[in-house]
């Protein structure tokens, strides 16, 4: 009783807080400053027509940097945790129905391209290289639990993680040596504006960073699910 | 210059790529991971030098080709250098003392690691603060990882209590940055600052979310549970990580968010800092697991440097000399500490002795503590004093109080740890890890310390005036350590007598001052004759003793109080080291160092007052305090821990007793004449004769009375040699603060008298007892008896010294009696006076009791072949007993030149004492010792020569033939009366010594480990409820500040 | 009334699912409850910096049929919180996978979800 009412309380204090937000909040009718630039002037200088990849690959790589490394970060300590059980690839318990592995069979291509399609089209189409990669994720987890075709090969995965990361590090430095700063996109030419090759460095980079994250969120749920079966 | 981008870049892609390196060669991933965390830390010390070189402006790093607020950018100004090149320098070293662990551990770890360093330098140098959430996100989670080093299932819990309370202060900021974004439309801290939109409704909410994040991070008490079970089960090269690294980049995001806040921020900063300091210092003295401890020390030094960011505006251009001193100190130690819990291996504190294996490793834990309990040299010392000093020059006394507790609290955890290091016994299955590669790390460590200790005197107001001669030559001897015994005491002797011969013109005048420089320098060379004694290499004496010494001259030579001061602490340090050499020192010292580490503060906060914002820190300031009543009390208090005045004295018996035999005369002799110094300097600054009638003078007046009896009386019951000697000391204390407090011109003279006869005679008496308790290996007296046979150069110097302790004619100890019943009627404090000749009365009882018990009575069947004392300890007591002798006989060569200079105008010129040739006289009356020793030493001389004649023709008896009552004694224990010896006055006044102040301090102790130990409990271990606390903390602050 | 207007709207209901995420935390048990609510708070943040962006009236910031490179500063909405949010939501899956990760080795060790059983390391 006392802990409730002291928990309620905690939320009745938090609630007070978050409602001085909420009473300040008023919408907004224009963009600030920073936007209206981006809005202006990215177009023009990214040369992609996404302008929300505009800021994450671009303006705000470097966000994006550090967010591929917490991705790279936690599939490291997943691994790492969970490396200390036996690795044995699980056993499908019954035999999977058909109607899976027909399905998979189908829709397996199908969804890598279309993971594919998203990251590379990043700065044409909303989605971009995180999305993508997600897609790409999913297939490989139907690929996972069909269990269909050739086995995952997890050095695969090392490799394509390892590289796509030093890639993107790389292509970061080249905007230094090459252009006007640390992952600066114009080190490709800027093309015509809204085709698939325009916008400089920013599909490779979106490129690099699907694969990434596919690779990574495979890993993990490879990973995890080596960990099925583990009686103890 | 390198970009620092290039910093990242490195680190980065090595990640990336030790990928590829999971299953073969982990051996050349670990050594490819060391390699490169190289070259971070010299790109940050490459651009420090530069910054330090000639004043350059900050170096901006732009990204994406374009600029702020657009795109994000980086800084690497000085203070961005400094604080990286330290993180990189921990992570460069820090992951070398975990090099084997991560062979066991696997490429994953390393990788964690790299991306730790990486993520901390960035949190450093970002000037965006989305950007900022997401690398500090980044150092959370790879500390995260890296907690499962080990992997048990206390490492996970803890863990995933961490993850749990990081995430949810990771949320708060985040939403706090939402809401900054909105109304002041950018995330660039450069730009949110020169728009300034601080009016907008709903935006201190925002700063309010931001602030109390970043606050939170920094483990405030008592919202910081989550932190200290990860301090005590993670690896211990991880918590130094946590401690030292993740702590520089936290506090620096502090600061750097500062400008956002208001001005009423500054307060409340402030008050968490403290609060957190004190507080975690209190739960950690109850707590006995090492790494927990270390957690608590960790929160609470952190905690401090907080305090000290809320107090910028108070420190102005001080802000950064004050926490570079703490800082430094903080993150050397706290890395040291923790990577040697690792080498240990062990939980609980007290199997720290192991460290005596390797002494190395033990010199590093003492620096260490020292370091950060803030005693000189280290850089924390000088921080803490101008942090004072600052705080005083705007009347912040409560929060100079509040840390002055916090640290004394600390010192109480830090120094019964250390203790136990010195001092409890090894037990034989532990071991102790002295891998290389755990060995260069600490190293390296303490050896910055004493760099930053040089850079923190060179830049602190008044550093430059320290005479670090001394200092030195204590280093010196460090180094010579390896040499026998020998040959450093000879190093040691001729250094100081070298000294003594530079010091000496620049003292000629001031003759106060050069008595006591005699004392201190006379009495040091002597009291190191005896230990030629020595056989072996006396390994860790030399350098403490001396160092002792040093703090003693220093005290006389400062004429600043920050040289006062210093002085002071260092004389501290060398004496804690001597006395808890002694075999059953160890909770002696501990005592020792808690009255003195207390009586140093207070002397501290006097200082602190009185000089209070007033200009230069001269030690002519005391006379101008705003706070006379304050400070002078609290000067008055500090300095009477060290002359143990009653009430202040417990420590005082055991340690002296304790303490190894040329060592007790070191510091019952020569040690409490500091205090009584520091008296004069005070009794002085407070106006000298002018100050006569202050109510403060006559309660020190009755304090020194009462001091007299208490000691003396005490000392009448002890059958231990040792502390009788020592209780007697806290009587002789007390009449010499007694002599000092009437403020007249007799009066200084008499307790002038008294410090170089008390000087000489205990001096001598120590050394003698010393060499028999040496020789006869126990230090009760009713054991001995009948050693005038065997020790009879032993007896003589201790017949001398009690004839001058009890005050009889012809010895000098009667002129300081003369000069006390002038001094006496003339004043007028009839009661107070006599209760000292009372008390003078009672020291003829044990000095009797003192011969007669060990050099007279019945020789014992063990000692009847103990031989003579050393050489070494016989000569240093005849070259007192002819200084005594000297003195006696011609006073006036002493007393004379003193007088004169009491005389002066500013001390006490009426009533002098009047000299004709070599006689004195007052308007009471007149004294000459020279004809006194005439006429006494012909009468001694006549009576002596008649004896030795008489005695021929005596018969000589064994020692038993003595019957009485028709008894005939078979052992010696029975007609040797001294056991109980005064049992008639014990129950006549006995009642007088009851331990009454014992068990005051005793339920201090007490009291205060039950609160911690109650306290603590609100740590129950449940990662939820730590959330629950992280919430109220959020909603406590923000209800104080709106 | 303007607070049905959608921003409004998002708005409220990211701060009460902000709410519901606290209480989630401090109030479940299991471990599993704790991390689910975690997952909750995360989207909540994620709906107030996408409300935080918007604007009234405008579309998506994307060169287009609809908008054209000249007059895309009156027509889209902010770009940057999208951007943030995109940054926030892959935080948000790290985070939850390393919890999951957590939670199996604690349990594989205590046999145990309860949070409160997990309380070796105290005071």
């Amino acid at each position: 009783m006392i802990r409730n009412s002291i928990l309620i309380l905690l939320i009745a204090g938090m609630a007070w807080i978050l409602f001085q937000e909420f009473s300040a909040y008023h919408g907004a009718d224009k963009l600030n400053s920073i936007s209206e630039y981006y809005a202006k002037n990215a177009p023009t200088e990214t040369g992609a027509a996404n302008l929300v990849t505009a800021i994450v690959v671009t303006y705000r790589g470097f966000d994006t940097l550090g967010e591929v490394t917490i991705l790279f970060l936690t599939a490291a300590i997943i691994g790492f945790m969970i490396s200390t059980g036996k690795k044995t690839d699980r056993k499908p318990e019954q035999s999977n129905s058909e109607l899976l592995e027909t399905a998979s069979n189908v829709l397996l291509p199908i969804l890598i391209l279309v993971g594919v399609y998203i990251f590379i089209n990043g700065h044409l189409t909303p989605g971009g290289g995180f999305l993508g990669g997600a897609v790409l994720a999913s297939a490989i987890i139907l690929w996972l639990m069909s269990a269909t075709g050739p086995k995952i090969s997890h050095a695969l995965l090392e490799v394509t993680e390892a590289f796509s990361g030093f890639g993107f590090v790389i292509l970061g430095v080249l905007g230094i040596v090459l252009a006007g700063g640390f992952l600066d996109n114009k080190i490709l030419h800027l093309g015509t504006f809204g085709t698939l090759l325009s916008a400089g460095a920013i599909p490779v980079i979106y490129s690099l960073i699907g694969l990434k994250v596919g690779a990574e969120l495979s890993k993990i749920i490879i990973v995890l699910n080596q960990t099925q079966g583990e009686e103890k | 210059m390198v970009n620092p981008v290039y910093i990242i870049a490195v680190l980065l892609s090595v990640s990336f790529l030790l990928g590829l390196f999971r299953k073969p060669g982990s051996d050349f991933a670990r050594l490819a991971a060391l390699i490169t965390l190289a070259f971070p830390a010299i790109v940050s010390v490459s651009w420090l030098l530069q910054f330090l070189g000639e004043p350059t402006s900050p170096f901006i790093i732009y990204t994406a080709g374009s600029v702020p607020p657009f795109s994000i950018n980086l800084k690497m100004g000085i203070e961005e250098a400094f604080l990286t090149s330290a993180v990189n320098i921990l992570g460069f070293f820090g992951f070398l003392y975990l090099y084997r662990t991560f062979k066991e551990s696997g490429v994953s770890a390393v990788v964690l690691f790299l991306v730790l360093v990486m993520g901390l330098n960035v949190v450093i140098m970002t000037r965006d603060i989305f950007n900022l959430f997401v690398f500090l996100e980044i150092t959370s989670i790879a500390l995260i990882g890296l907690i499962f080093l080990k992997k048990d299932i206390n490492a996970v819990s803890a863990g995933f209590k961490y993850l749990i309370a990081v995430s949810v202060i990771s949320t708060i900021l985040l939403l706090g940055i939402g809401f900054i974004y909105y109304f002041a439309g950018t995330l660039n801290i450069d730009d949110f600052v020169s728009k300034n939109s601080g009016a907008v409704k709903g935006m201190s909410t925002a700063v309010f979310l931001v602030i109390i994040a970043v606050l939170l991070e920094l483990k405030p008490f008592p919202a910081n549970g989550w932190g200290l079970d990860v301090y005590q089960s993670a690896h211990p090269g991880i918590s130094a990580m946590i401690s030292a690294g993740m702590a520089t980049a936290s506090l620096f995001v502090l600061y750097k968010i500062l400008p956002f806040g208001a001005v009423y921020w500054m307060q409340i900063i402030a008050a968490v800092g403290v609060i957190t300091f004190v507080g975690s210092n209190m739960l950690g003295i109850a707590q006995k697991n090492a790494n927990r401890l270390l957690g608590y020390s960790s929160i609470g030094q952190i905690g401090l440097m907080v305090g000290i960011i809320g107090f910028s505006p108070m420190l102005g251009k001080h802000l950064w000399m004050v926490f570079f001193g703490l800082f430094i100190s903080h993150f050397l130690a706290k890395a040291g500490l923790f990577w040697l819990s690792g080498m240990i291996g062990k939980e609980n504190i007290k199997s720290w002795s192991v460290l005596r294996k390797q002494p190395l490793l033990l010199i590093a834990f003492g620096v260490f503590a020292f370091a950060l309990i803030g005693f000189p040299p280290f850089p924390s010392f000088f921080g803490k004093w101008q942090l004072v000093m600052d705080l005083a020059a705007h009347g912040q006394f409560g929060w100079i109080v509040a840390i002055l507790l916090g640290s004394m609290l600390e010192g109480v955890y830090l120094f019964r740890w250390l203790g136990y290091a010195i001092k409890l016994d090894v037990e034989a299955d532990q071991k102790l890890d002295l891998g290389i590669e755990k060995l260069i790390p600490v190293g390296v460590f303490a050896l910055m310390l004493f760099g930053a200790s040089h850079f923190a005197i060179e830049n602190v107001p008044g550093g430059l005036t320290l005479n670090l001669i001394p200092v030195y030559f204590i280093l010196l001897l460090f180094v010579l350590d390896f040499l026998p015994a020998k040959i450093k005491n000879s190093i040691a002797i001729l250094g100081m007598a070298y000294y003594a011969w530079l010091l000496y013109p620049s003292l000629q005048d001031d003759t106060l001052r050069l008595v006591f420089a005699g004392i201190f320098l006379v009495g040091g060379v002597l009291t190191l004759f005896a230990g030629y004694s020595v056989k072996g290499k006396r390994a860790g004496f030399y350098p403490f003793a001396i160092m002792m010494y040093a703090g003693l001259i220093g005290l006389v030579e400062a004429k600043n109080l920050l040289q006062f001061f210093f002085a002071w602490e260092l004389m501290t340090l060398g004496s804690y080291v001597l006395i808890i050499r002694g075999k059953k020192s160890l909770v002696h010292a501990y005592n020792y160092m808690l009255f003195s580490l207390g009586g140093a503060y207070l002397i501290f906060l006097g200082m602190a007052l009185s000089v209070a914002g007033q200009h230069g820190l001269s030690l002519s300031l005391l006379n101008t305090t705003h706070f006379p009543g304050w400070a002078y009390t609290l000067l008055a208090i500090g300095f009477l821990t060290k002359t143990a005045a009653l009430g202040l004295h417990i420590w005082l018996p055991g340690a002296h007793a304790e303490a190894e035999s040329d060592v007790s005369p070191m510091v019952s002799g020569i040690l409490l004449k500091g205090g009584a110094f520091g008296l004069i300097v005070l009794f002085l600054a407070m106006g000298a004769e002018k100050a006569g009638g202050h109510p403060l003078l006559y309660a020190l007046g009755w304090l020194g009375a009462i001091t007299a009896v208490g000691g003396n009386l005490m000392a009448v019951f002890q059958e231990d040699a040792k502390r009788l000697l020592a209780y007697s000391s806290v009587g002789n204390l007390g009449y010499i603060l007694f002599a000092f407090a009437f403020m007249t011109n007799v009066g200084w003279l008499t307790g002038l008298t008294y410090s170089i006869n008390h000087f000489l005679f205990k001096t001598l008496l120590f050394l003698a007892i010393g060499g028999v308790v040496m020789r006869v290996k126990t230090h009760n007296m009713y054991e001995m008896g009948g050693l005038i046979k065997r020790m009879p150069w032993s007896f003589i110097a201790v017949l001398i010294g009690i004839i001058t302790l009890a005050g009889i004619p012809p010895l000098s100890g009667y002129a300081g009696k003369w000069l006390f019943y002038n001094a006496v009627i003339t004043k007028g404090w009839y009661f107070q006076g006599a209760m000292v000749f009372f008390s003078g009365t009672i020291a003829f009882l044990y000095c009797f009791k003192l011969i007669y018990s060990i050099f007279l009575g019945q020789e014992k069947d063990k000692f009847r072949k103990v031989k003579e004392v050393p050489v070494w300890y016989i000569l240093p007591q005849f070259i007192l007993i002819i200084g005594i002798m000297v003195f006696s006989a011609r006073p006036d060569l002493v007393l004379k030149p003193i007088g004169a200079l009491l005389s002066q105008a500013g001390y006490f010129p009426t009533d002098p004492l009047t000299w004709e040739n070599v006689t004195a006289s007052t308007n009471l009356g007149y004294w000459s010792g020279y004809k006194i020793m005439l006429v006494i030493g012909v009468m001694f001389v006549t009576l002596l020569t008649w004896l030795l004649v008489m005695s021929r023709k005596a018969q000589k008896v064994k020692q038993f033939n003595i019957v009485y009552s028709g008894e005939r004694p078979f052992t010696p224990e029975t007609t040797h009366f001294s056991h109980n010896m005064f049992a008639p006055y014990y129950k006549a006044l006995g009642f007088l010594t009851i331990p009454v102040v014992t068990s005051f301090w005793e339920g201090v102790n007490s009291t205060a480990h039950a609160f911690a130990d109650s306290f603590r409990k609100i740590y129950s271990g449940n990662g939820q409820t730590y959330i629950a606390h992280i919430l109220a903390y959020i909603i406590i602050v923000y209800l104080i500040i709106f | 009334m303007k607070y049905f207007n959608i921003e409004y709207i998002s708005m409220a209901t990211g701060l009460f699912l902000f709410l519901v995420g606290l209480w989630g935390i401090i109030s479940q048990k299991n471990i599993i409850k704790i991390i689910i609510s975690f997952s909750v708070l995360d989207t909540s943040i994620h709906l107030i910096l996408v409300s935080i962006g918007y604007i009234r009236n405008k579309t998506a910031p994307i060169i287009d049929g609809v908008v054209s490179k000249t007059d895309a500063a009156t027509k889209i909405v902010d770009p940057l919180p999208q951007a943030l949010v995109l940054t926030a939501i892959v935080i948000g899956v790290g985070v939850t996978a390393l919890m999951l990760t957590y939670a199996l080795r604690m349990y594989s060790e205590n046999k145990t979800l309860e949070i409160n059983k997990y309380k070796s390391l105290k005071w």
